[in-house]
């Protein structure tokens, strides 16, 4: 697979329209092209980004924040950030 | 760019926030949240097309990112990026359960076929004019031609494997994947000039 292949493949890959079959090789050149390629996929997860970015903001509901901001504290006065996954 | 959305000056950066967010400060999540909810709800609405959903989808999703941030690496990629991955991934597996439901119910068949809707919707000539990076990024996605953004949309929206779109459009499988490889790389090249210029 030539490097514009696997670019094109990458592109393919980071939103998860890649085939199964296609992995196969879309990996072989991805360990064949090293950190070329390791930079190359980070650089399109800036696709999502695009995407989202493309979307009109919606109003999220403030109701939704308070609930979410009520449980962090909650848990956050057990522990002292995030827990683990 | 160290964030995508516009800022108050002295505001902290999205890594910041996400640096703030791994260690536990609660406040940075709530700027995070005031920063980018709306993004991420319209992303939500735009897979589920589901009011309520997408709002308690939008919780759990900034519950998730406030428990993952120990896995986000700012020399990976950057935090928006991070968490609209996180986001569609939730939002899409939220659509297969629904699908799935509605399989089971028998619904599915008697489901008018759904139409891929116009990439952007309410985009306003006054948008247009504010030239921000939303309004610029829509603009190179509307620059593509309707078949390239029918199977762009179909995957990234709905989470369609090739051939799953291809099944649903009756295109070839062969010209699924060209149209996909185009467009994307269509506005992977926009984004990047983007980048540049900013």
């Amino acid at each position: 697979m030539s490097f514009e292949e696997f670019q094109n493949c990458a592109r393919l890959y980071v939103i998860g329209a890649l085939e199964p079959e296609e992995l196969q090789d879309f990996e072989a050149a991805r360990k064949l092209y090293g950190s070329a390629a390791e930079d190359f996929i980070n650089q399109c997860y800036g696709l999502h980004e695009a995407f989202a970015l493309s979307l009109k903001p919606a109003k999220a509901s403030n109701a939704i924040k308070d609930k979410l901001m009520s449980m962090v504290r909650e848990r956050g006065q057990g522990q002292s950030g995030p827990r683990s996954a | 760019m160290t964030s995508a959305v516009d800022r108050e000056p002295g505001a902290p950066s999205d890594v910041d926030l996400m640096l703030g967010i791994q260690s536990g400060d609660a406040d940075a999540l709530s700027q995070l949240y005031d920063r980018y909810s709306g993004i991420m709800k319209a992303l939500i609405l735009r897979i589920i097309h589901n009011e309520t959903e997408a709002d308690d989808l939008l919780q759990e999703v900034f519950m998730e990112i406030w428990n993952q941030a120990k896995n986000f690496s700012a020399e990976k990629g950057k935090a928006l990026g991070w968490m609209v991955t996180l986001t569609r991934r939730r939002a899409i597996d939220a659509l297969r359960k629904k699908q799935a439901y509605a399989r089971a119910e028998e619904r599915l068949q008697a489901e008018p076929e759904r139409q891929p809707l116009a990439w952007v919707q309410n985009t306003t000539e006054k948008d247009i004019e504010a030239g921000d990076t939303r309004v610029l990024m829509a603009k190179v996605i509307n620059s593509l031609p309707e078949a390239q953004q029918q199977v762009i949309e179909l995957a990234f929206f709905q989470g369609m494997s090739q051939r799953e779109i291809a099944f649903h459009t009756n295109i070839p499988l062969g010209t699924v994947k060209t149209r996909l490889e185009l467009g994307l790389k269509k506005i992977y090249d926009g984004l990047k000039e983007l980048r540049d210029e900013l």
